[in-house]
């Protein structure tokens, strides 16, 4: 749970505690869901929810052995199911995003630490098996300095052909801080868009506790992964 | 004819093609590109012969022979990429394929693919069940948020006695229908056995 674990102030710590972990899963389920990247997989977290779902799944067999009122029964079963299926989606919007830039996550070591140990090695197999298939089916027959998976030919960029997620992709979010400072517009990061007439708005962003905002994901990506804002 | 406008028919073959359905595999065009990049090459290697024997720096000299290069060159990366386009989406297909379908690949879908696109789905399935054993949870269920546990269905297979994972037994007749737990009957639903009935 290291993204929201290091809260600073106690009433952080108050308020993490009233919350249960279904709860604590509900809101990963979410940020994990809007972001356009893969976030830090909430390892402890996971661990926990599991040892509930189990415990749950002991309980309503009981009642049911012990012939109890089958609505209360069902009650119990039904909170039972809404748990995993929070826990299977979660697990199951994480995949599909390795699936989907396994190349761009597999090469970039701070998105590789964010991965479970089952997840670790499952982009290895991913990366392994579809390289193999593309290099069969085409790589191989190009002549051999266009032969690249990752970029065009020798002289290209060097990961110009693999697919990353798009992280000016816009989000909505809430935060129950006050955040200053945010630039929502900077080209400074290295990676020219192409318009090189943007410029950065003057006045940085500002965000007001429990407000709604629209904006895009790279300009608060910091704050996320802090666990500083909530993604709806 | 025109360069790379047969590699833009695979790319269009994507583009056209109705989201999440896969075509026969060209396997004509495809090959077909494929010759034409290994001509594009021959010809971009002949090019740099010319100017090495007219005594020309390759790198420096910006005559028609140089931009000829150029050319060949574009057209070479810019076939690359449709191909790969063409087999990455492909491929992207299959492994949505794999969540709904699991390590099956269903006949009508099997003939549109190529030798090592079959080899690719029957992979990468095993790796996501491997990887669905090594957290001993089964991922292919619950695809939608429950709303009741139980659910009315109707049987479309005659599937006869099954034991459902809830360890009850019920007999599937073709057309009955049951009121099962919707963890017993999901598998049965995706496989296209039985169908939910909704009030």
């Amino acid at each position: 749970m290291a993204s929201a674990s290091d809260l600073g102030s106690t009433d952080d710590y108050e308020a993490l505690m009233s919350m249960t972990d279904v709860e604590l899963l509900k809101s990963a389920w979410r940020q994990e869901k809007a972001a356009p990247e893969i976030l830090q997989f909430e390892s402890r977290l996971i661990k926990r929810v599991r040892e509930q779902i189990q415990l749950m799944e002991e309980t309503v067999e009981e009642f049911t052995e012990s012939g109890f009122d089958p609505l209360t029964v069902s009650l119990y079963q039904m909170d039972l199911d809404r748990t995993q299926f929070l826990l299977r989606s979660y697990l199951r919007i994480r995949l599909q995003k390795i699936e989907k830039y396994m190349f761009h996550i597999f090469a970039t070591a701070e998105l590789l630490t964010r991965l479970s140990k089952e997840e670790k090695w499952f982009i290895e197999r991913c990366c392994v098996d579809l390289q193999t298939h593309l290099e069969k089916s085409v790589l191989s027959q190009l002549p051999y300095t266009y032969q690249s998976i990752f970029q065009q030919s020798v002289i290209n960029d060097e990961t110009d052909m693999v697919a990353k997620p798009q992280l000016d992709t816009f989000i909505v979010c809430k935060t129950k801080y006050y955040l200053g400072h945010i630039q929502l517009e900077d080209n400074a990061d290295g990676e020219p868009d192409g318009s090189g007439s943007q410029k950065p708005l003057e006045e940085p962003f500002e965000m007001e506790p429990n407000v709604l905002y629209f904006v895009r994901y790279k300009a608060v990506k910091k704050f996320v992964e802090e666990g500083k804002i909530d993604l709806y | 004819m025109m360069y790379g406008t047969k590699a833009i028919q695979l790319v269009k073959e994507i583009a056209n093609g109705e989201k999440g359905q896969l075509t026969p595999f060209s396997s004509d065009v495809f090959s077909e590109v494929i010759a034409e990049c290994s001509q594009h090459f021959a010809d971009l290697r002949s090019l740099i012969r010319k100017m090495q024997e007219a005594g020309l720096d390759v790198e420096t000299s910006k005559n028609e022979d140089h931009y000829g290069q150029l050319i060949h060159h574009l057209s070479l990366v810019r076939n690359k990429r449709c191909l790969m386009a063409y087999m990455y989406n492909r491929a992207e297909i299959l492994r949505n394929l794999v969540w709904k379908v699991g390590s099956e690949i269903p006949e009508e879908i099997q003939e549109k693919l190529s030798h090592s696109e079959k080899e690719y789905f029957k992979k990468h399935s095993e790796a996501l069940k491997s990887y669905m054993s090594r957290v001993v949870l089964e991922l292919a269920v619950d695809m939608v948020p429950p709303k009741d546990p139980y659910i009315k269905v109707r049987v479309l297979d005659d599937m006869g006695e099954v034991e459902l994972p809830s360890d009850n037994t019920a007999n599937f007749a073709r057309h009955s229908m049951h009121f099962l737990k919707r963890t017993d009957a999901e598998k049965y639903i995706s496989l296209g056995k039985m169908e939910e009935l909704t009030s």
